[in-house]
């Protein structure tokens, strides 16, 4: 990407209690900033639009400077052109869809490009109370394209719909990035979001940037303990899969020797799935001849053992990755659990959820 | 029912200072409403209280500060008086500016509730899609705006139209002149003039009845 689409972050903003403090570039055509709620997202992405005024610092697109505290420079959000979709949408109820998309002074040609990639030619004369959750949103970022952003600000977009909707919207995400040239800046606390389709991701927490990389790197970094406060899920593996057999209604992935059972998906053989699991869902056996329901029983060697207040994290070593297990102190004294002890993983096939692709 | 050409001559003059009243009171209705719902600045409280204080003096009491001030003598009719050599007060002119200042307290109360419920993000959104704060406010907060605005509207002209206290007390009673509906029915039941009184009463609870139903079918969804 070149120089003069990168945006250059560097700045303060109290809300109460509360401070976010950013310093960084964001270079690639998708961005995303993971996060939970709370964590400061909104407020970034208010201090970028200029909806929101920073305390200090500076805030440039390429070499164009939108806002600096030493030099009193701070462009108002309509001179700053960036299409920002939020996560309700926020459409004009007494404007049609087509006003909507007119709103922003587009030059004709791109609204009827954005019309087209999000499908919506349908809708045009209708107001947005007779849209559906998921159109709504289409309609939404249509109309931020339409004017012909410098770049997008998404706020969550999917949030506020259901995962089915999701799915579907995901695609026309995906065609903007092809379609368009305007980076993306997209914000969200669903890292299968994030990795659907950013090409950098910046972990944010407490209004501070935690850590950053490409997106998988992030969440399988075995330093990334923030991911799992972030998503609830301590595991996520990238595994290729070995075999699929339909009428068992079970996919097996390869995982260094041995091979994790997950639900049947449609995949095709070599095809690599991201794979979730949560810390809690793994069970810790020292014998590998269980007659148990559980399909998978994989041998490991615990790396360390970190007591917590309330229970023992593992970081177990299956192949060459590491699988973070949450058991209680009783199991960890009952098995004499100590550090490069092999032990067996039993996780049930349906504990394992494949993630986005 | 005959109705005496005093009578329609009350009952225009109170539909002319009424509309008059609107359309002068309008634009700083408009511009204090919008400051109120959706700025925040030193001195709001203070703005506040000075628009909403006609609403709880005794009208008057507005009426009796008026006369002070219009007064030949006073502050801005003794200028007034110098500068242009015209007598304010007893005048219609007096009658609408009595108007006015009873019902602006209305008419922003209602611009006030209208813009209050326009969402901010919505006028963000606009913000970023290119719209200066003017147009952010034409296209955007006018528009939404519209039922708190027209019902602010209708209860200000209809608190213009039955205004008594102000308007007596700095325009006086003088038929064909300062004599509007309210001051000719006060004067018809002091002459004991029954008939009347009870067309004049007719006629303003019909033209009340119809102010309140048009407000609630332009503000109710």
């Amino acid at each position: 990407m070149a120089d003069n689409t990168s945006i250059r972050l560097d700045f303060r903003k109290s809300l109460g209690s509360f401070t976010l403090e950013v310093n960084c570039t964001l270079e690639t055509k998708v961005s995303a900033f993971l996060g939970v709620s709370g964590s400061g997202k909104s407020t970034l992405l208010n201090c970028i639009s200029g909806t929101l005024t920073p305390d200090e610092g500076e805030i440039a697109f390429g070499d164009e400077i939108l806002y600096a505290s030493a030099s009193k420079i701070n462009l108002p959000p309509e001179k700053r052109r960036f299409g920002y979709i939020f996560q309700e949408g926020y459409l004009f109820p007494h404007l049609t869809v087509a006003q909507n998309i007119r709103y922003g002074q587009p030059k004709p040609r791109t609204s009827s490009d954005a019309i087209d990639v999000l499908e919506i030619s349908e809708l045009l004369q209708r107001y947005p109370k007779e849209l559906s959750g998921g159109q709504r949103q289409r309609v939404a970022i249509a109309r931020a394209l339409a004017m012909e952003p410098r770049m997008l600000l998404m706020d969550e977009p999917l949030a506020a719909l259901d995962s089915a909707l999701k799915n579907r919207i995901i695609p026309y995400l995906h065609h903007i990035k092809e379609a368009f040239e305007t980076p993306i800046l997209y914000v969200t606390h669903a890292f299968s979001e994030a990795m659907a389709l950013a090409d950098e991701a910046f972990l944010i927490a407490d209004g501070e940037i935690m850590a950053s990389g490409e997106p998988h790197q992030l969440l399988t970094a075995p330093s990334a303990m923030p991911i799992s406060q972030l998503t609830g899920v301590e595991n996520i593996l990238f595994l290729p899969v070995i075999a699929s057999d339909k009428a068992r209604g079970l996919t097996s992935l390869e995982i260094g020797d041995q091979s994790l059972v997950i639900p049947y998906i449609e995949a095709e053989v070599g095809e690599v799935i991201p794979v979730a699991i949560r810390a809690e869902d793994i069970i810790i056996s020292l014998d590998p001849n269980l007659t148990i329901s559980a399909r998978n029983i994989l041998l490991g060697k615990i790396q360390y053992l970190d007591v917590r207040n309330d229970r023992t994290w593992l970081s177990i070593l299956v192949a060459w990755r590491h699988l973070a297990v949450k058991i209680t102190h009783e199991a960890r004294e009952e098995l004499e659990l100590k550090k490069n002890m092999e032990v067996y993983c039993v996780i049930k096939a349906s504990a394992i959820n494949r993630l986005w692709h | 029912m005959r109705i005496t050409p005093a009578e329609v001559a009350a009952l225009f003059l109170s539909i002319k200072v009424a509309l008059l009243s609107l359309v002068i009171m309008f634009p700083p209705g408009l511009l204090a409403g919008w400051l109120l719902a959706k700025r925040t600045f030193p001195g709001k409280a203070l703005l506040n209280t000075f628009v909403m204080w006609p609403l709880v003096l005794p009208p008057i009491v507005s009426g009796y500060l008026l006369l002070i001030l219009l007064g030949k003598h006073g502050f801005i009719g003794g200028f007034i008086h110098r500068v242009f050599g015209i007598e304010i007060v007893f005048s219609q002119v007096a009658v609408v500016v009595a108007v006015s200042i009873i019902s602006f307290p209305l008419l922003v109360r209602g611009i006030v509730t209208g813009m209050e419920a326009v969402p901010q993000e919505l006028e963000n959104a606009a913000r970023t899609l290119g719209a200066s704060p003017l147009k952010v406010f034409w296209t955007i907060t006018f528009p939404l705006a519209y039922r708190g605005i027209i019902g602010g509207t209708i209860l200000g002209f209809s608190k213009s139209l039955g205004e008594f206290g102000a308007t007596i007390m700095v325009a006086g009673n003088i038929p064909g002149k300062t004599q509007t509906m309210a001051l000719a029915i006060f004067s018809s039941v002091h002459l004991g003039e029954d008939a009347a009184v009870y067309r004049l009463v007719f006629i303003s609870t019909v033209i009340a009845f119809i102010a309140l139903w048009l407000t609630e079918r332009f503000t109710l969804r």
